[in-house]
């Protein structure tokens, strides 16, 4: 007789090996093995199938699983069944994971492949990181996360991010690089060891190599902090570097005598004496910060790090009133409007972001009012920078700093009696799916809290295991981060990191998504349209601030309240609930849910009335926020853009607008690019060649060029859908 | 019967001149250039009634208090076709709007505008001028405020004095 395997491939029978599953599954039962009565069910078994003269192996177990089930050890059969299921379901894992695999190999994975608009999914480099990211999260599912959060996760009531990354990997979220202690204090680089630099070229190209090292070690965005505050010294280096050249040189003095010149910026009686020096000195180092801010932003947009995407990076500043940050804030604002390359193409990294502050650059008379200008030009040509209002986000986040990343912001946090930013980071994230238990409430607001109640425990359990998993990491795993400085800690190779991690050091974030799908399902109307409705959205969002605060109160880790930019989460979730509950009006039919708590992107508003209707959530979801405004171009316009700035700056903390920006490198034309269906065309020559196009579009806090590699279905939906609030 | 029909009126305009503006489009025109951006506005019946409410939201939006509003645009159709209507408007936005600038699009040039009594007089109200029809052979996206080679954003208060076109520093 032949038996049939699940392969296909043909063995002979042995009934030795029935006898042997029967013994295992008796084994694992209280009542232990009986091997007399297992010779017996193998008899029965042989004998019913003999007649065959190929036999399936399933029919084969369905038949010692019937001839269990009939006999005395009832117990058995039960062990038995369980076992079979278990193999079905690994078999069934097992063949969906290879099918990733192939999908990644044949690059029709379009799930992989188009997760993340910033990773190029057809490089080698990118492959090896998908295919780590699939196994990772096959791996993570099966032996790591709480079985009720993968269970969630996959059924779609929340969003365990990142998976493909963290919890295999014990690693954090995004983070402010603790760059001014690891130029003051030097650090090691792989072999070399970098000591403090002595110019702003030098600075800055220590910068883009820590900025590289640290993207490879983490799975969100880095941000450096006051960037001009930092680099400034530095900046002063090269000033006295020019200065002595310059005294050499115009002035013919002896390198000696040179040597006892104490030679800085505020010396005014020296410049007095050697004015031909200082002018000298003065543009040399005026040039070399624009070439050194050049070169950094080259490098950022053309390294790529260890997990195949160019580093997610920001640069905040605009608050240093020196001549040196004055000099880095120019620089950082020319350079983007010059773009890259011979063409002048727009960058997509580092996101900038530009500090408001009445008495530093906001008002005509401010001292740095001509770098707003600069920094208006900026924004209408190339997108970037967004704003910040200092004063707002003092008052929201509790001190002042820059975001991590796109949009995760830290609490306010004190270490020797000082507040501390840099070197502080996010833990992660977990997103519940809002609208999800709205629809399932039907109507009723105590239901909706109810399932909320349930849903947020299940969140707090996959934001513990990301915490525990952080948990005795060792500084070894990520030098850089550890014990070279930039997470603001020299650790030796066997500390661990758990100090790093508590009393809201770092912060771990509650995502949400789709406040306004969850109004609409709950009570059927737009809740802009209805001053009780705004009421009750905001008091859903202070809801789960709330539970945040809870179990920060509860863990003493820094749980906040994030509102999560849903670059692909968008669709996934909306599909899912698609499926479970059909097309629900104004929730699931759009293709797409709403980013937290941000206005229905086809609301037909006025960007000002949009701020006014975003305003309040910040407070709530102080963990991270954004407000955005669509308009037309203002290339022409930066008036226009000043008075929108203004407007912001007084009601909200953090405020980006998305307008054209687009430029034909044919005929010159900066503006909006028509969307067709095979991609973009310039309306002005009819230009539709990707090579000469620079189309940009944000996606997810970050800029992505869509006409060289496409969004995601759902992304591209709600980008189409765009209104533009004016 | 109202004095002139509205195409549309956009608050927050970014597009039609400097600053943040409130735009006013008329309907009526008889140029009918090649490849209008707005052929639908040659009908004087097209849109909706001028009416006394919307002239009071135009001053109050230009005088909100919490937003820099530079002025008021006048685009068409042809707002020198519905010179008395505007007239009126202008006049109100000069007394009552302080601070605030005018722009109007014509495709008149401005020496058919100034050779016409009734035309000067609503253009003595404006401040800046995008003169010209459009023609399609001249099109050209890239220009500031204007749609073909042949039209001009002229200052009308310095044109006015010297009479002749003086072109805005852009
Ligand atoms: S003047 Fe203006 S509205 Fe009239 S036809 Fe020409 S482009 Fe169209
Ligand atoms: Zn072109």
């Amino acid at each position: 007789m032949i038996v049939i395997k699940r392969d296909g491939s043909e063995v002979a029978f042995n009934q030795q090996k029935i006898i042997d599953a029967i013994c295992a599954a008796m084994n694992s039962t209280k009542k232990k093995g009986d091997s007399e009565l297992a010779q017996k069910i193998a008899d029965k078994v042989t004998r019913k199938i003999s007649k065959l003269e190929k036999v399936d192996i399933e029919h084969i177990q369905d038949e010692v699983q019937s001839a269990l089930m009939n006999s005395r050890r009832k117990d058995a059969a039960e062990a038995y069944i369980g076992y079979r299921e278990i193999r079905t379901l690994k078999r069934r894992e097992r063949s969906s994971l290879d099918k990733k695999v192939l999908g990644l190999l044949e690059l029709t994975n379009e799930e992989v492949l188009k997760e993340n608009s910033n990773k190029d999914g057809a490089t080698i480099p990118t492959q090896r990181d998908l295919l780590a990211g699939i196994m990772a999260k096959d791996f993570a599912q099966t032996y790591m996360i709480p079985k009720r959060v993968v269970g969630a996760h996959n059924s779609g009531d929340l969003h365990f991010h990142d998976q493909d990354y963290s919890p295999y990997f014990p690693i954090y979220n995004c983070m402010l690089i603790d760059l001014k202690g690891m130029l003051e204090n030097g650090f090691k680089l792989g072999n070399a060891q970098i000591e403090t630099p002595k110019s702003i070229t030098t600075a800055t190209a220590i910068t883009a190599q820590i900025i590289a090292q640290v993207a490879s070690h983490i799975y969100g965005g880095n941000t450096i902090n006051e960037i001009d505050r930092i680099l400034a010294p530095y900046v002063f280096e090269s000033f006295k570097k020019h200065y002595r050249k310059g005294l050499e040189w115009l002035y013919m003095l002896e390198k000696d005598e040179i040597e006892d010149i104490d030679i800085s910026w505020e010396n005014k009686k020296l410049h007095k004496k050697y004015p031909r020096c200082f002018e000298y000195a003065k543009s040399l180092t005026e040039k070399e910060t624009y070439d050194a801010f050049q070169s950094l932003e080259y490098e950022i947009n053309t390294l790529v790090s260890a997990n195949g995407q160019t580093p997610f990076s920001t640069f905040g500043f605009g608050r240093g009133l020196s001549w040196a940050e004055r000099q880095i804030q120019i620089a950082i604002l020319q350079n983007r409007i010059r773009g890259l390359g011979r063409d002048g193409k727009t960058a997509i990294f580092p996101k900038l972001i530009f500090g408001l502050e009445e008495g530093v650059n906001l008002k005509p008379g401010d001292p740095n009012y001509d770098i707003k200008q600069l920094a208006l030009k900026c924004s209408t040509l190339r997108m970037y920078p967004d704003i910040i209002s200092v004063p707002k986000v003092k008052e929201i986040t509790g001190s002042f700093k820059f975001p991590m990343g796109c949009r995760s912001f830290l609490g306010r946090y004190e270490e020797n009696g000082e507040e501390l930013h840099d070197g502080r980071f996010n833990m992660g994230v977990v997103t519940a799916n809002l609208p999800r238990i709205a629809v399932k409430a039907n109507g009723s607001e105590a239901a909706f809290y109810r399932l909320l109640d349930e849903l947020l425990e299940v969140c707090k359990e996959g934001l513990m295991y990301r915490i525990e998993r952080l948990k005795g990491v060792k500084a070894k795993v990520a030098p850089i981060l550890y014990m070279e400085g930039a997470a603001g800690s020299r650790l030796q190779p066997e500390d661990t990191i758990d100090h790093l991690l508590k009393n809201g050091r770092a912060s771990i974030s509650l995502g949400y998504i789709g406040i306004h799908e969850t109004m609409m399902a709950l009570y059927g109307t737009c809740l802009f349209d209805d001053q009780e409705l705004r009421n009750k959205g905001l008091q859903i969002v202070q809801y789960l601030s709330q539970k945040a605060e809870q179990w920060k109160e509860e863990t003493g880790y820094g749980f906040s309240l994030y509102s999560t930019p849903a670059e692909s989460l968008c669709y996934r979730f909306c599909r899912l609930d698609e499926e479970k509950f059909g097309r629900v009006e104004g929730v699931t039919d759009k293709g797409y849910y709403t980013n937290s708590f941000h206005l229905d992107v086809n609301k037909k508003v006025t960007p000002f009335e949009k701020i006014q209707f975003e305003k309040d959530y910040p407070q709530y979801a102080s963990g991270g926020f954004i407000t955005y405004c669509e308009f037309d171009s203002m290339v022409n316009n930066p008036e226009a853009l000043e008075a929108v700035w203004d407007y912001a700056y007084e009601r909200v903390p953090y405020f980006g607008t998305n307008t054209p920006t687009d430029r034909c490198l044919e005929c010159g034309f900066e503006g909006e690019f028509e969307a067709t269906n095979t991609g973009f065309e310039c309306p002005n020559c009819g230009n539709a060649n990707p090579k000469t196009s620079s189309v940009i579009r944000r996606c997810c806090g970050y800029l992505s060029e869509p006409s060289q590699r496409p969004f995601n279905a759902g992304k591209q939906k709600e980008v189409l859908s765009r209104v533009k609030h004016m | 019967m109202s004095l002139m029909n509205i195409a549309d009126y956009k608050r927050f305009d970014v597009i039609n001149g400097r600053g943040l503006r409130h735009s006013i489009f008329t309907s009526g025109c008889t140029h009918h250039c090649k490849g209008c951006f707005n052929a639908a506005t040659w009908n004087f019946n097209y849109g909706k009634p001028y009416t006394e409410e919307l002239e009071e939201q135009i001053i109050g939006d230009l005088n909100m208090p919490d937003v820099q509003i530079t002025g008021l645009s006048i685009l068409g159709g042809e707002p020198f076709q519905n010179v008395d209507g505007l007239l009126r408007l202008a006049s109100r936005v000069r007394n009552e709007c302080s601070g605030k600038d005018i722009w109007v699009w014509s495709g008149y040039t401005f020496e058919e505008i100034i050779a016409d009594d009734n035309k000067r007089k609503l253009l003595s109200c404006c401040d800046v001028l995008i003169d010209g029809k459009f023609i399609l052979e001249q099109r050209n996206l890239k220009l500031k405020w204007r749609g073909s080679n042949n039209q001009r954003v002229i200052d009308v208060k310095e044109s006015l004095r010297t009479k002749q076109a003086v072109l805005m520093p852009l």
